[in-house]
């Protein structure tokens, strides 16, 4: 999936010479916490995030309409003195993955995303990036998540997909994840049906063990009394 | 002695779900015939099928999704909208006879003529969303049958406890942006059950915020977790809510030895949920309640299960 897909195409922006409490207004008012800062061009030159601002700001100030407060000396701070510039940015044909694992690496809560020029094509948040990954588990439509505990030999997959397929059944996903036993794998399909318990028949004939499914994220919950 | 409806109708055996499918017509056989079994038959009085008003039934479904399902009957379609929904020539009509069997089991006791009914319909109606077939559910029953009790002006406020082992996603779909109607499901944990929705954080939205309520139940546990949470969640809402109608969503499927859940709970645990549901409705409802069968698949515990919620409705 490319970010393309996923990013929020309609972007507030501001100007490098806005003054610093538009931004703020701006924020507050559209519910964000980034704000790009482009040129005329479009050209993306920083960013502005709600935390820039609560640095620069004082306490009497942030989060407060400017109307309803003194504004002092903060009325004539520009963007450009307190933006980030030159943010990481991210390319509208570089995949979901890509943004998953630079987003964990730099530590950002969104990322501009800008052409080949530097033109601002849209952004990616942490918001966009948990609606894909929700879309890719396919959790939204509705299904049953069954666990089965596989041998890690060829064909293993096949068997059960089979299994499934044979049944008319549709795939939303499936997961495989390493399993504490060693040479084994859990496998996690996300069948599109309630009807699973002939299925389920048909894969313990087949011998693959059903997980139970409180074992499924592999870390005990606390017993209920 | 309470007078108590039982609406059962060979015509909702017609319904056929083809090969291997758990939704079948023996489920209500064996409900049947264990109520009968119990001699509970004298006591109760025996409602029939009835064929719902077209009107009531767009009170909750679109036009068109109506009119889809009728013409996919008629083309000998074999599924609608999903695999899970399986059908034949008669699928149209008995879901119209479902509903139109309700709706003469909340009429006799909404107008006083019966203190509480049974209804054991097939197809079942909780998944049915407005416009989409769903989890072998066509026309959401229930749903129609709260619309109903307030377009006759019985009740303004009408709760709907439903117990099946799966969230109705469909009632609480109908409902979500209403406060008329209180829809509260104790359910398998979404993670590991169909159809993934119900999540206890899922409250409704705008004027009907606070008038859903989900409890979700980790698999394995059962009775306790079951008594407890329906005390903790279910009984305060109660309180604030104060329906004037109960409508029971009975689904038999959260029992330990149904294949179609890992809910725990037993013969007695459903025979304690029901007696907390009559409490209810003995508090606010002067007694009067509908219980629509939903889901529940072992034929082998279905008579059992049957004859005691009947029991508790007879009070017997």
């Amino acid at each position: 999936m490319f970010v393309q897909k996923s990013m929020t195409r309609k972007v507030i922006t501001v100007g490098p010479d806005s003054r610093v409490l538009e931004a703020h207004d701006l924020l507050q008012r559209h519910h964000i916490r980034h704000l790009p800062v482009v040129d005329s061009d479009n050209i993306l030159v920083g960013i502005i995030t709600d935390r820039d601002l609560r640095s620069a700001l004082p306490g009497g100030l942030y989060g407060k309409t400017p109307a309803s407060v003194d504004t002092g000396p903060y009325a004539d701070l520009t963007v450009r003195e307190i933006m980030t510039p030159k943010p990481v940015t991210i390319s509208p044909t570089n995949t979901i993955e890509d943004a998953l694992l630079l987003i964990q690496r730099i530590q950002v809560g969104a990322f501009p995303v800008v052409d080949e020029a530097g033109r601002l094509q849209g952004i990616l948040s942490v918001r966009d990036l948990l609606r894909a990954f929700i879309a890719v588990l396919g959790i939204e439509e509705p299904g049953t998540l069954l666990g089965i505990l596989v041998e890690e030999k060829l064909g293993q997959m096949k068997k059960i997909v089979d299994a499934i397929t044979e049944e008319n059944i549709s795939f939303g996903s499936i997961l495989v994840a390493r399993h504490w036993e060693p040479n084994m794998r859990a496998v996690f399909p996300y069948l599109l049906t309630n009807n699973v318990s002939r299925v389920k028949k048909k894969l313990t004939a087949l011998g693959f063990r059903l997980l139970d499914p409180m074992e499924w994220y592999m870390d005990r919950i606390p017993k209920v009394d | 002695m309470n007078r108590t409806g039982l609406l059962y109708d060979e015509r909702y055996l017609r319904h056929q779900t083809g090969p291997y499918h758990p939704e079948v017509p023996q489920r209500l056989t064996a409900i049947y015939f264990g109520i009968q079994k119990a001699g509970l038959l004298p006591k109760l009085t025996l409602l029939s099928a009835r064929r719902a008003e077209r009107h009531w039934v767009e009170m909750v479904h679109e036009r068109t999704y109506i009119e889809r399902l009728e013409a996919a009957c008629r083309s000998g379609a074999v599924a609608f909208d999903s695999p899970d929904n399986q059908m034949c020539a008669e699928t149209f009509e008995t879901a119209l006879l479902a509903v139109g069997g309700v709706l003469e089991a909340v009429e006799r006791v909404m107008s006083g003529e019966l203190d509480n009914a049974f209804c054991a319909v097939r197809p079942p109606g909780h998944h049915a969303e407005r416009s989409k077939a769903m989890g072998f559910c066509y026309f959401n029953n229930v749903a129609i049958a709260a619309r109903f009790i307030q377009q006759k002006g019985w009740a303004e406020r009408v709760a709907i406890v439903d117990i099946d082992v799966h969230h109705g996603n469909g009632t609480q779909h109908i409902f979500e942006q209403d406060a008329s109607v209180f829809y509260y499901s104790i359910h398998q944990h979404p993670s590991f059950a169909f159809p993934g929705t119900g999540r206890d954080f899922e409250i409704g939205y705008e004027v009907g915020q606070g008038y859903t309520k989900n409890t979700t139940v980790l698999p394995g546990m059962g009775d306790d977790v079951y008594g407890q949470a329906m005390e903790r969640d279910l009984l305060p809402a109660m309180e604030l809510f104060r329906p004037e109608a109960l409508l029971v969503s009975t689904g038999f499927d959260a029992h330990v030895d149904d294949e179609m859940s890992d809910i725990s709970l037993t013969s007695d645990g459903y025979a304690h949920v029901m007696r907390q549901i009559m409490g209810i409705a003995a508090r606010w409802c002067g007694g009067k309640v509908v219980s629509v069968l939903e889901g529940g698949y072992n034929i082998e515990r279905l008579p059992e299960l049957a004859r005691d919620h009947v029991s508790i409705l007879l009070d017997v």
